[in-house]
């Protein structure tokens, strides 16, 4: 594989990180949201988003990254690809993402949610101070596991024009006619970034259950 | 007299059906509404100052991507195009997939890109002057002596690209094997033309078909590995540029682009650096109906 390539390589890498970074952030954010107006019960919003997790749950990301993609010129005013590719896939991890924190926050100890309002806490600081810290502990191998199938996912990006690092190796291909070595490069590139994710969610691990103790 | 009605509880189910029917039918008025309509792309596009113009990523000699740039005939092409038109003219690239859709979709304004002409696409788009043939011809594995002539392809398996012509051409070289006694075989769709090679190479394939300027193009590039059959598996047909339909005056601005670089001798130039060969024989003229298809395709 020549240089060259490997710099398309990098860079498609690039594209792959920094649209992922975006919706897992944005993703693990509004996922929690939801996961909070759900638990508060109000009547219209409480149907809305269970059919909004229940229908993007069920499909395939490619097919939500298309469709957002040839939805798009219908808005009256010009969307940019990248736009269309960091939408769809936050839309799609913020789904699960919510059930995940519903989870955690489902199955909170009761006593401590009891015990706070004893002491005179209002909703805002118990969450703050009480449940958050512990919910993100509980949530964590989840929602990394979640974050790794996003970037995993993330080749439907190249729908839109994003030049991904899969579709990298599809463009050196097409030119060289050998697929394994940039494949493979990629396949190397892929590994990295979880390794780090993975990494990552060590270290998080640890500075959280400091925070909670 | 007690009706359904009468019970709290009954009442509130009949409500709950009937806003769920209200949320069905907003769902589906909402899908089948359609896009409003719109003024000639070309207008749009002169008052923009801007074309948008997609092309494929991964189909040499056409276009692929060398250092991440553009290449290939049709980026020749659109630096002629922008010579040409008296407004910019962006380029973006996309995978196939989702090509036609983002034209057809008013994404783009045209697709220069090596698209072949046939009759499904025909009742969405309208086709510029055609710019090259579009023949499909087998590729066989070199070595390979169970394929030595168009009769051996009778039951073996066949790789093409995904929602490509070049797939609805099979059709045809069905029919001639059937006129011989035989059949076509299993048809495996790729994504991509690389995949395609690289199953053809790994031997989970017999052979692909694709169209005859890349078909030569891969066999050159790898005269080790694949051999170009030596018969058409399909009859005429052209490569030209989509443009979605009830556009005319795009349609024919773009055709008169494609005939002012045939004049200049710009055409068969770029043909001939691209494609090894020239096409002189090809339509003047902008390709809008089924039956202007089938009559060019069968006059000759």
């Amino acid at each position: 594989m020549t240089q060259s390539a490997w710099i398309s390589l990098l860079q498609g890498a690039w594209t792959t990180i920094w649209v992922s970074a975006a919706a897992i952030a944005l993703g693990v954010a509004i996922g929690f949201l939801i996961a909070i107006l759900r638990n508060a019960r109000i009547p219209v919003l409480d149907r809305l988003l269970t059919f909004y997790v229940s229908i993007v749950r069920a499909t395939p990301m490619i097919t939500l990254v298309l469709f957002l993609f040839v939805s798009a010129p219908m808005l009256p005013f010009d969307v940019a690809p990248w736009v269309v590719a960091v939408a769809a896939m936050t839309i799609n991890t913020a789904a699960f993402n919510a059930e995940i924190w519903r989870t955690a926050l489902v199955t909170f100890p009761r006593e401590q949610i009891e015990a706070a309002k004893a002491c005179g806490m209002t909703e805002h600081g118990m969450m703050r101070r009480i449940m958050l810290p512990q919910m993100v502990i509980t949530s964590m191998p989840a929602l990394v596991n979640e974050m790794s199938l996003l970037i995993k996912s993330s080749p439907a990006i190249a729908m839109v024009g994003l030049v991904d690092l899969t579709r990298v190796t599809n463009r050196i291909t097409a030119v060289t006619y050998e697929p394994l070595p940039p494949i493979l490069g990629a396949a190397l590139i892929y590994f990295l970034m979880i390794g780090a994710l993975v990494r990552l969610q060590r270290f998080a691990d640890k500075y959280a259950r400091r925070l909670a103790m | 007299m007690m009706n359904s009605l009468s019970t709290p509880a009954a009442t509130g189910r009949l409500k709950t059906s009937l806003s769920r029917m209200a949320g069905c039918l907003g769902i589906v008025l909402s899908l089948g509404m359609p896009v409003a309509a719109h003024a000639d792309r070309l207008d749009d596009a002169k008052a923009r100052g801007v074309l948008n113009v997609v092309t494929e990523d991964a189909f040499p000699p056409y276009e692929f991507i060398t250092d991440g740039q553009p290449d290939g005939f049709h980026k020749d092409v659109i630096e002629e195009l922008r010579k040409y038109a008296d407004f910019k003219v962006t380029q973006e690239q996309l995978p196939w997939t989702g090509l036609l859709a983002a034209v057809s979709s008013g994404k783009y304004d045209v697709a220069i890109t090596g698209a072949g002409v046939t009759e499904e696409r025909l009742a969405k788009f309208d086709y510029v002057a055609p710019i090259s043939l579009n023949v499909s011809y087998y590729i066989t594995r070199k070595g390979d002596d169970s394929i030595k002539s168009l009769k051996d392809l009778s039951g073996k398996t066949v790789g093409v690209q995904a929602g490509s012509s070049v797939l609805a051409s099979l059709k045809q070289l069905d029919e001639k094997l059937t006129a011989m006694g035989g059949k076509l075989g299993e048809i495996v769709e790729y994504q991509s033309y690389p995949e395609v090679y690289a199953d053809l190479a790994n031997g989970r394939i017999d052979y692909a078909v694709n169209s005859v300027v890349n078909a030569a193009a891969v066999v050159r590039e790898r005269p080790d590995t694949f051999a170009l059959g030596n018969e058409a598996t399909s009859g005429l047909g052209f490569i030209a540029w989509p443009v979605a339909k009830g556009n005319p005056r795009m349609v024919e601005y773009l055709t008169d682009f494609v005939n002012h670089l045939r004049e200049t001798g710009k055409l068969a130039e770029l043909q001939e650096k691209w494609f090894g060969t020239t096409f002189p024989d090809l339509p003047h003229e902008s390709i809008t109906s089924v039956e202007q298809f089938k009559a060019l395709t069968e006059a000759k």
